[in-house]
């Protein structure tokens, strides 16, 4: 017997496993690829702005370009005085552009990535996971255009600051677990991308990205509309990247973070499921 | 000899789209496979275009699950199908060949310790460290080659690329899998030049719209699928 014959055994490549380990399946994967994934990121991160001349600054630009368009377009048409709103808006499009990001590339993360799977028994979710950790790097490179409002609204650094890690993980985390769910489904079925496509532009302004959560209770109160504002899973995340940089403290309800946190714990756990067990299957489509 | 690859009754069927269902258009793929391959074998599939040769070997990578049967493998497999698939085209050789290796599960160690080796085979030089979409096809296939066959996994499986580069390049891509077969590994391949099978390999299975034809010996498979091709 060769020493080969001693180590490994004949194993099944697509044995059955309970649905209910399968989202502990895919964090062990990601765990034990973190090497991979490191290499994806930094490909994607390198790849991203690399013929562009300004290179990284636009991921400072493009916000700030945004809040600037955003703020005088929102001055004109609601006459808002608040010295803090262009500030807001760069939080917003930042904290939005997060999410559906991580939205769309982990929808799309199966077909754009076939030419990486079809040569090694790689785990799948790999792919769906770099693209998102990528745009939480940029993400994180496009807040220090918050930099200077720092200065021009003579803001201080406050304690609640330690909390923006956290928010922005939020974001890519549900964006990232109802991107798995929809994968598999967007390989059979094409039109699932023009739908997040429309889906990410009406939700821009379902999301508090041009308004604030203080614009949304002063609007329609503590009612029934308020429950439906939060089935959005964005609304505290943003809300919480505000207060933490900008040092307030939103009147958020409890039901509010509990809606925001089981959102995003049942999308990665369905997300994970279906993902696991379609996604095989799935890139026959492609 | 040991095996290495199992197939039991391996059946996949590709989904026909919905505007051709209401045609008479047969769905492609493969049914019924069953085979084994042993170690240090080198196992050869041949069959005319849309026979289901990629599709299987795809399925013996664990790309594609089957609709129904059983693929068991012993140790790791990995698969060299096209011109640069697999590489990224603003990666430069070297960044590649990191990315291919970490796809294959190896370390960052185990590939320092190759690159050298990699980049001598595939015999790039400068190029190396240039984009790949600076590559001709013909550098992309040599790259991939020694990337492929450098981290020796325990089955590899080429899809029709023994035929890339000039003669020279040929025989050592030729050599180089005899190398591998050499340190235990086993080598399943698919292609069309039956003279270059019935040279390397031990065993052909020959496929046709799906289904095996023949598993014989080198030459006696080869025999019929010529004689297939003249019918």
């Amino acid at each position: 017997m060769t020493q080969s014959e001693n180590i490994v055994p004949l194993l099944p490549l697509w044995g059955k496993r309970p649905i209910h380990r399968l989202p502990l399946i895919v964090v062990g994967d990601l765990i034990r690829s973190r090497h991979l994934l490191k290499l994806l990121v930094k490909r994607d991160l390198s790849g991203r702005y690399r013929r562009a001349y300004l290179g990284y600054t636009w991921a400072v630009l493009e916000p700030l370009l945004l809040a600037i368009v955003y703020s005088f377009i929102f001055t004109i048409l609601v006459g808002s005085s608040d010295p803090l709103y262009p500030v807001k808006i760069v939080i917003g499009v930042i904290g939005w552009s997060l999410f559906a990001r991580s939205l769309t590339t982990s929808t799309k993360s199966l077909s754009n990535s076939i030419n990486l799977f079809q040569f090694a028994r790689v785990p799948k979710t790999v792919f769906a996971t770099s693209g998102t950790l990528t745009n939480v790097v940029l993400a994180s490179i496009s807040l220090t255009s918050i930099l200077p409002f720092y200065f021009i609204n003579d803001l201080t650094i406050s304690i609640n600051l330690l909390m923006l890690p956290f928010w922005l993980l939020m974001l890519s985390f549900t964006g990232w677990g109802i991107g798995l769910l929809l994968a598999p489904i967007a390989c059979k079925v094409p039109d699932v991308h023009n739908l997040i496509n429309f889906l990410v532009r009406v939700g821009f302004f379902l999301s508090p990205v041009m308004w604030t959560y203080d614009m949304f209770g002063r609007r329609f109160g503590d009612g029934w509309h308020s429950v439906v504002a939060h089935l959005n899973p964005t609304i505290i995340p943003i809300t919480g990247m505000r207060d933490s940089i900008l040092g307030e403290a939103s009147a958020i309800p409890h039901y509010g973070y509990f809606m925001c946190f089981g959102i995003a714990l049942l999308g990665f756990i369905f997300g994970a499921i279906i993902f696991e067990r379609k996604a095989h299957r799935a890139v026959v489509n492609i | 000899m040991t095996t290495v690859m199992l197939l039991e009754n391996v059946t996949l069927q590709y989904p026909i789209p919905r505007r051709y269902k209401k045609g008479n258009i047969k769905p492609s793929g493969v049914r019924n496979i069953s085979l084994k391959v042993k170690q240090g074998e080198v196992f050869g599939i041949i069959g005319r275009n849309g026979s289901g040769k990629s599709t299987l070997l795809k399925m013996m990578a664990g790309v594609f699950p089957p609709d129904s049967g059983s693929i068991a493998i012993r140790g790791s497999v990995s698969l060299l199908a096209g011109v640069g698939v697999g590489f990224h085209k603003d990666l430069t050789g070297r960044e590649n060949t990191y990315l291919y290796g970490a796809l294959m599960g190896r370390s960052k160690e185990q590939i320092d310790g190759l690159i050298d080796e990699i980049q001598e085979f595939a015999e790039l030089e400068h190029h190396f460290e240039r984009p790949i979409r600076t590559y001709s096809s013909g550098m992309k296939a040599r790259l991939g080659i020694s990337v492929a066959t450098s981290f020796k996994p325990d089955v590899l499986l080429i899809d029709e690329l023994l035929g890339v580069g000039d003669a020279a390049f040929k025989e050592k891509s030729r050599a180089k899998v005899r190398e591998l077969i050499d340190a235990s590994g086993s080598v399943v391949i698919v292609s069309h030049s039956y003279t270059m099978l019935k040279q390397i390999c031990d065993r052909i299975m020959v496929l046709d719209q799906g289904g095996i034809v023949c598993l014989d010996s080198a030459e006696k498979a080869i025999e019929v699928y010529q004689k297939m091709l003249q019918v």
